[in-house]
Parts: C-alpha cells; structure tokens; sequence
C-alpha cells in the first residue's frame, strides 16, 4: 500500500466500497483489478422493466495514471454490445461524462450509475446513426474521438 | 502519509470481510470520517479547503483540478464557478505542525481575516481614543445628551497632542473627566 501512486490509492477505495456495496445491477471481480489496478472489467445487468431487461453486459475501465483528474477511458467489451443510440457496436459510448464533463468527484460507481441509466432510458434499440463510419474511422481510444454529443434524453 | 493509508486500509478491509460483532460500531466511525473526506482523492482531506458551494478537497488535489482545466473552473462536485481566490482553508487543531512540505503546489491560499469593527473592540462603549466621547456616549439615555452635545469638542480630532504640552495635559484631564462620567453613566443605568 506504501508505494501506491494516489490514482492507485483512490482505485483501491473505489474498488473495497465496489465490492462492499455494489449499487443493484453492478457487479466487479474483485481479483480481476487486484492484479491490475488500472484495468478493471464490470459486469451489469440491464434492470428489470427496461428494454434491456436480463441482458448482460461488460464495460471495460481503464484508467491512466492521472486518473481523476483525467476520465477514465470506458468501453463495452465481450460477446454482447447493447443496441442503445449512444453506443457503438465497437463498444465506444457517447456519454459526455467520460470526456468533457468529467469531473474528479465521479468514480467508477458514479459512470456505472450513469450509463445504466442511460441504457434504462433508452426507448427503441438502434445503432447511432453514424455507426458504420465511425466505426470503421474512429481511433480505438473512445476518448480520442472528438465527440458531438447529441440530446442527453436518450 | 503512507502509514495512515495502511491503517485504513486494514480497517475498511477487516469491516469488510468480517461480520464481526463491533462493525456497526465501525461502520459508523467510518461515517464519521467521510465527512472530512477530500472529494477528490476521497483520504482525510489534508491541507483542506473549502469551496464557496461548502464542498472539501485537499489543496493540492483542488489545486491539481484547477490546473487540468484552467479555462473551466467548476466545482468537481456541483458545478458551481470556483476559483483559487474564493476558497477558504480550514485549520483544525494541530495544522500548524505538518510536516508534509506542499511539493510543487502553491501555498494555501490565506484565510480572509475581517478586524472586528474598532468601535465595538477592547473597551466596549468608552472608547476615549481615536473615536473620542461622542461615539461611546452615543448609545444614548436621553439625560446624557446634553453632555454629549457640550462635551463634543473639536470635531475633527487630531491625534493626541505631544507629552507635556499645554494641549495634552488638558486632554489627559479632559479624559479624566469623560471617565468619571462614563462611570456616573453607568452608575445611574444601574440605579434607575
Ligand atoms: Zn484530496
Ligand atoms: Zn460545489
């Protein structure tokens, strides 16, 4: 613990009181981001009563040794991509929380919190409608892309 | 530093894993603490500062912020405008003596200190001083107005008139004068 850098400290606090007390629908392996601390993978389930009701889904953290002050870089990995106008189906997501407005008093709960309920809102499943060409054009870091957030109702 | 981390650490793991018999007890402890939490690093805010919209960081972790984004200064918390000149350091007992050296980071900004109004400050009400008789007698029962209105001599006092001159004699007597009337004053409040 001694010789942690203080992004790895804040992640070690973030990671206990995620494994501690998981907010309903989230869930982390604890021994995944033990063995990395600035890599974590997250399981959530969409909530019950929403388009997404029983699907699983995987989002990818991984964190830059500046992280908070700089956002962590957030992906949907694994088999299943949700269909969701915000996210691509390379698993890049348009949520202006992870570039932005990013703030250092988010934490890894705060993005789950967000996007979850960004999944929940979400009132027909459908690519965004420049998924092709992004997908085929962007850089792989979502965090590189420049991007034009369209209504946060969605 | 580096030894507090540890010790909480082992704490919050042992509350964590345990369902010992005192964990409510630590569970609210570990309330406690967060309340002084840094918003940022979330440790036990050192060098605290508060902002404007009452929300705790550690100065340098604020400071950091500030520097990430110079032309959006937001409060990470709430979004409120912030900035290095509209923060207020808190000093709690035992401040003084942190040994920690602020590394790269500016000093603290300094705590505001408002001086007391001078005409309520030391010797309440009878300030013979800079603010002379009528300000003190000022306060008003209506048979002292008369002496205030006879006694208010020059108006724009100067500052008291050198040792031994004819002028400070008679104003060291004239306060001699104001004093025992402050003190009949009082005498008389007491009385009536
Ligand atoms: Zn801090
Ligand atoms: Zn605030």
């Amino acid at each position: 613990m001694a010789g942690m850098s203080p992004s790895e400290r804040r992640l070690q606090k973030e990671l206990m009181s995620l494994v501690k007390e998981p907010p309903p629908g989230v869930s982390v392996d604890p021994d995944i981001a033990e063995r990395n601390l600035l890599h974590w993978i997250i399981d959530i389930r969409g909530a019950a009563g929403t388009l997404y009701e029983g699907e699983r889904f995987q989002l990818q953290f991984k964190f830059s040794n500046k992280y908070p002050f700089d956002s962590p870089e957030v992906t949907f990995v694994g088999q299943n991509i949700p269909v969701h106008p915000h996210v691509y189906s390379n698993g890049h997501i348009c949520l202006s929380i992870l570039t932005d407005d990013w703030s250092p008093a988010l934490s890894v709960q705060s993005v789950c919190l967000s996007i979850m309920s960004m999944l929940s809102s979400c009132k027909e499943k459908q690519r965004p409608p420049d998924n092709a060409f992004y997908v085929k054009t962007c850089n792989k870091n979502p965090k590189k892309t420049k991007w034009w957030y369209h209504d946060d109702s969605v | 530093m580096a030894s507090s981390a540890t010790e909480t650490t082992k704490e919050s793991s042992t509350s964590g894993s345990g369902s010992g018999d005192n964990s409510e007890t630590k569970d609210e402890e570990k309330k406690d603490d967060s309340m002084f939490e840094c918003n940022i690093c979330l440790d036990t805010a050192r060098d605290a500062v508060v902002s404007m919209c009452g929300h705790l960081f550690c100065w340098p972790c604020l400071h950091q912020w500030l520097e990430t984004r110079p032309n959006r200064q937001v409060c990470p918390v709430c979004k409120a405008a912030i900035s290095k000149e509209k923060v207020v350091p808190l000093y709690g007992r035992g401040s003084t003596k942190q040994e920690d050296p602020r590394e790269k980071v500016p000093p603290r900004p300094a705590g505001q200190r408002t001086e007391p109004d001078p005409a309520t400050a030391g010797f309440p009400g009878f300030g013979f001083g800079e603010n002379g008789f009528h300000m003190s007698f000022g306060i008003g029962a209506f048979p002292f107005g008369f002496f205030t209105s006879t006694l208010n001599f020059g108006e724009p006092r100067p500052g008291a008139a050198p040792r031994g001159t004819q002028q400070h004699l008679e104003e060291q007597f004239l306060s001699k004068v104001f004093l025992w009337l402050a003190v009949l004053f009082i005498f008389w409040l007491l009385m009536a």
